[in-house]
């Protein structure tokens, strides 16, 4: 450290920017840590509001049938809650949720002010809400604000808590309809079996599920294959980030060493043994690595806390507090203590191995002359001076170079990968929406198919001349384990434009079903197979009559069939309108959306996965760019002997540019080529794991307007650079510089 | 070889065939090529400020061979920096072929030494990337004058020659010996026949006979019409030129003309 300190009073400028370098390489590692601080903060949210094992949506159940269900084997506990959809005087739907306030031990309300509600009409819920004390509407009903709180299954949405009593008597529901049980063995099929149990303990009284239940096997959250899909995506730019952060580390350390070529070999000549050299260099690598240590684990801490929190924030709507990941703290501060030492002690070893004489004589420990190469280079007939100048010179430290051009590709990769990944979420957006053709869609707030059929006839009559009005059922279910949407159509469907890609489109009154072909292919389901699809009544099966494109997980069926197996004939959830504005009044709660509605959500969606992966980018390429900046410096600062005698010879600032930019612009051109070859593959590579994860087409658009733009950005940036660094070397007496040569 | 002497295989020098040292007119006879008043260099302020050259005074006329000598410390590099412009005084008036050099802007200053200043440095300051060849034209490619890629190739075989090194055109630096990259860099000081040549120790890292090899090239080149001004502390050298300033603390002790030392 001492001998760290001493340098840096030699040198602050350098040995700051040393420092800062390779700070920024081990905070860049830290982007490794997301996952986990995600994952962490998730887990505590989970274990402090007592997220169960299994949640089920039902039709009213009564208190004995609770007690049934929490007396079955394997069963801890099972308690029933309210959960309905209620409008709220701006017109916005929100959650009513009653709860066991006094004796519940899942879904725990935890409090940030206020207190839990206990009186008529008390209510806790988030602060965007009302102030404590406010009242707030809902279905014509006046609430009290009594606290502010949440609990995590409802996070991230408007939700007024409320005590059973309050729910119960505020809405039509004459028992609880949301049923949380917890279990010994929370292994994904004891779940399973549990699930059907309970289905067994509600048919028993002609009650059903109304929407799939909620597996959460060994203490996972709903998001749980959210935050993994998500933490697979920064996993690769968190290794894209380690790599340039290791190519900084390399560049910075060797760079401290081999600046020292001269010195140690004054040192060598008056008689200092290589052993000793090597560890003094050895030292000083080392100790201003431990100063990079001290700086760079917190930043690293910041990095994965920051991007953390905006996945937590989006995904799941909790805000987690501050959380370390200690396997990556200290495997990125041993990682930099090792790759220092490894690099150090190889440039050590390299410049404590060169002939004294030459030692003595270079001043930037990088002769030219003495190999085959250099030779054959003097040999090109490469243009003119000032071009063999700056080719000579790039190829003089090869090593530098390629650093400098994989830096260049780091940031250009991170920087086209950027717009490619958001050109390819709205790719997929649009496709995913455009075989629909509705203008609004109206769904039932509450699980089930609670649409009979007044209530569709109520919608067609409605609706106004020429508009076409179609109902149908839209619910969640699992193939393969693999949660899926579920759609009964009419064969005859005018909302949906099938774009049939194998077999047939779906015949009425049949139990045959269409797959998306994405889906289908990833899952070897071919046209004439039998598909068993997990719905929430339970396992069904259908034929395999043909595969749509539609870049999604879908399956869809005739409507009438579907709603039969949902245990609801001739019932749906949904009416789709080729009018924007349908302004239905049905008996039931309802959502409208319209295809603006939706649009503006997809687009929210992609601008989330644009900052978080966009936030990542900025990291790989800030840590990139400063790698070129700090290159670049030491550069000068080992060519400023040169850059001086070019002055003596009478070369103002203006030629000093020229030549200078003549040396950069080409390993610009070759970075940035590399650069988009390098954010293409990224982009692909992380669209092909989302396809991977999802079992789905999503499909990759490279964002090649934005090359032009890129490389005129990332040549602009060179120049600028070049110019500072010469204005940086001119700015100093020749005089001065060349004395200091000597 | 014009130059008056051979190189061996290893390329250095024998003072076989030096040369007579030429005949230099006497200083009254020409106009005045340097004319410094009160110059000062300084360096840092208070009690940190470092002095390098103050209150010289010093006229050198043109074709003149002045030999600077010095202890070390005495100021001697820092006067042979400020004539060649390659360094700016911290007051003072500098006045070299009636251009006042002192207060001329980075850029400016650097185009009129383009065109008018050669310089020698003790550490030849080759580009280790370039050929002798390629040293030598850079000087002419930086010129202020736009010379023709073929006049630009005569003129550096020309000087070339003229040092002789023109068997070892196409080598770099790396592959020449000390003697040799000194002669590269003369030849590049000399390609664009400058109205002053600054040479500091130009033979301080040489031996006997290299050195004496080159003080004849810098002579030959002050009897062709050019300034010398050599910064030596061997005063065997100092003795052939025309005037030998002496300083001391950074301050001009005493101008002695030849025969005197």
């Amino acid at each position: 450290m001492r001998a760290a300190l001493r340098q840096f009073r030699r040198a602050p400028g350098r040995i700051s920017a040393s420092v800062f370098a390779l700070a920024l390489a081990v905070g860049a590692v830290g982007v490794l840590a997301i996952p986990a601080v995600s994952e962490g903060s998730l887990h505590e949210a989970v274990a402090r509001d007592g997220l169960a094992d299994l949640i089920v949506s039902t039709t009213p159940l009564s208190t004995d049938q609770v007690i049934q269900i929490a007396a079955l084997d394997n069963v801890v506990a099972a308690e029933a809650s309210i959960d309905v959809g209620v409008r709220a005087d701006d017109g916005e739907i929100v959650r009513l949720v009653g709860l066991d306030i006094q004796h519940q031990t899942m879904d725990l309300v935890h409090l940030d002010a206020g207190r839990l509600p206990s009186g008529r009409n008390e209510v806790v819920t988030a602060p965007s809400m009302g102030a404590i004390g406010d009242l707030v509407f809902a279905n014509d009903v006046r609430y009290r604000i009594v606290g502010h709180g949440e609990t995590l299954w409802w996070s991230g949405r408007d939700t007024l808590y409320t005590t059973l009593e309050t729910a119960r008597r505020n809405t039509s529901q004459v028992g609880t309809n949301r049923l949380t049980i917890t279990v010994r063995n929370d292994g994904e099929s004891d779940l399973r079996v549990i699930a059907d149990e309970v289905r067994g303990v509600l048919a028993s009284n002609h009650d059903t599920f109304t929407a799939f239940p909620i597996y959460l096997p060994n203490g996972t959250t709903p998001i749980d294959a959210d935050i993994r899909q998500i933490s697979q995506m920064i996993g690769l730019l968190g290794i894209a980030a380690g790599l340039v952060a290791l190519v900084l580390l390399a560049s910075t350390t060797n760079t401290l060493i081999t600046e020292r070529t001269r010195e140690v070999a004054v040192m060598r000549a008056l008689g200092g043994r290589s052993g000793q050299l090597r560890r003094r260099l050895r030292r000083i690598a080392l100790g201003i690595a431990i100063l990079a240590i001290a700086i760079g684990l917190p930043l690293g801490v910041l990095i994965s806390n920051l991007i953390a929190r905006m996945v937590l924030e989006k995904f799941v709507g909790i805000t987690p507090d501050l959380a370390v990941d200690w396997r990556v703290l200290i495997g990125s501060a041993l990682g930099t203590l090792i790759g220092v030492r490894l690099v150090a002690a190889r440039a050590a070893r390299r410049i404590v191995k060169l002939p004294l004489a030459d030692a003595l004589r270079d001043r930037d420990g990088a002769p030219f002359g003495r190999r085959a190469r250099d030779r054959f280079l003097t040999r090109l007939p490469i243009g003119g001076l000032s071009s063999r100048l700056a080719t000579r010179s790039s190829f003089r430290r090869p090593a530098r170079t390629i650093a400098v051009i994989a830096q260049i590709a780091a940031a250009v990769g991170a920087a086209f990968l950027i717009p490619s990944l958001a050109a390819s979420v709205t790719e997929f957006n649009d496709a995913t929406t455009a075989p629909w053709v509705w203008a609004s869609q109206t769904t039932a707030t509450d699980s089930g198919l609670p649409f009979d059929e007044a209530i569709q006839a109520a919608a067609s009559d409605s609706a106004a001349q020429g508009t076409v009005v179609e109902t149908g059922v839209w619910v969640f279910g699992e193939v393969n384990d693999l949660e899926v949407d579920i759609y009964g159509l009419a064969s005859d469907t005018r909302m949906f434009t099938a774009t049939v890609v194998h077999g047939a489109w779906i015949t009425a009154g049949s139990r045959g079903a269409v797959l998306s072909e994405g889906f289908a292919r990833r899952q070897s389901l071919d046209v004439g197979e039998q598909l068993t699809v997990d719905l929430a009544s339970g396992l069904v099966r259908y034929t395999i009559v043909g595969t749509v494109k539609d870049f999604g997980r879908a399956v869809y069926v005739d409507r009438s069939v579907l709603a039969a197996d949902l245990g609801a004939p001739d019932h749906v959830n949904a009416v789709w309108s080729s009018d924007a504005d349908p302004n239905f009044t049905f008996p039931v709660a309802i959502d409208t959306s319209t295809a603006a509605d939706l649009a503006a959500e997809n687009e929210s969606g992609r601008r989330a996965i644009v900052a978080i992966f966009g936030a990542i980018a900025l990291i790989v390429a800030g840590v990139a760019a400063l790698a070129v900046v700090s290159s670049m410096t030491v550069s000068l600062y080992e060519r400023r002997h040169e850059f001086a005698t070019l002055q003596a010879l009478g070369a103002g600032r203006r030629r000093l540019r020229g030549l200078v930019i003549r040396e950069v612009v080409p390993v610009c051109i070759v970075g940035v080529a590399a650069g988009i070859d390098v954010g293409g593959l990224g982009t692909r590579a992380i669209m092909r794991a989302f396809e991977e994860s999802n079992q789905m087409d999503i499909g990759t658009v490279q964002a090649y307007s934005s090359i032009p733009v890129i490389a005129v950005a990332t040549l602009f940036a060179m120049i600028v650079l070049a110019t500072l660094v010469v204005r940086r070397a001119s700015r100093r007496s020749v005089a001065v510089t060349l004395r200091g040569a000597a | 070889m014009s130059f008056g002497t051979r190189c061996d295989d290893d390329g250095a020098m024998h003072q076989t065939t030096l040369l007579p040292v030429p005949t230099i007119a006497p200083p009254n006879s020409r106009s005045v090529s340097i004319e410094a008043r009160d110059l000062t260099r300084i360096w840092g302020k208070g009690h940190a400020a470092q002095v390098g050259v103050t209150g010289v005074d010093l006229e050198i006329r043109s074709g003149e061979l002045v030999a600077v000598i010095g202890p070390s410390g005495s100021g001697k590099s820092t006067l042979g920096a400020l004539l060649a412009g390659i360094d700016t005084p911290t007051s003072g008036s500098l006045v070299i072929d009636g251009v006042r050099i002192d207060n001329l802007k980075r850029d400016r200053l650097a185009a009129w030494r383009s065109g008018h200043v050669g310089i020698v440095f003790q550490d030849f300051h080759l580009l280790p990337t370039l050929t002798a060849f390629e040293n030598v034209e850079l000087a002419l490619e930086l010129g202020a004058r736009r010379v023709g890629r073929g006049d630009r190739r005569a003129a550096v075989n020309r000087v070339l020659d003229r040092v002789g090194l023109i068997q070892h055109a196409r080598k770099l630096p790396a592959q020449l010996s000390g003697g040799e990259q000194q002669r590269v860099a003369i030849a590049r000081a000399l390609v664009t026949k400058p109205s002053l040549l600054v040479a500091d120790e130009p033979t301080g890292a040489l031996d006997q006979r290299n050195g004496h090899a080159i003080f004849e090239l810098l002579t030959g080149v002050a009897a062709s019409g050019t300034t010398v001004v050599l910064i030596t502390h061997d005063r065997s050298l100092a003795e052939a030129a025309t005037r030998t300033v002496a300083m001391i603390d950074g301050r001009v002790d005493s101008i002695i003309e030849r025969g005197a030392l």
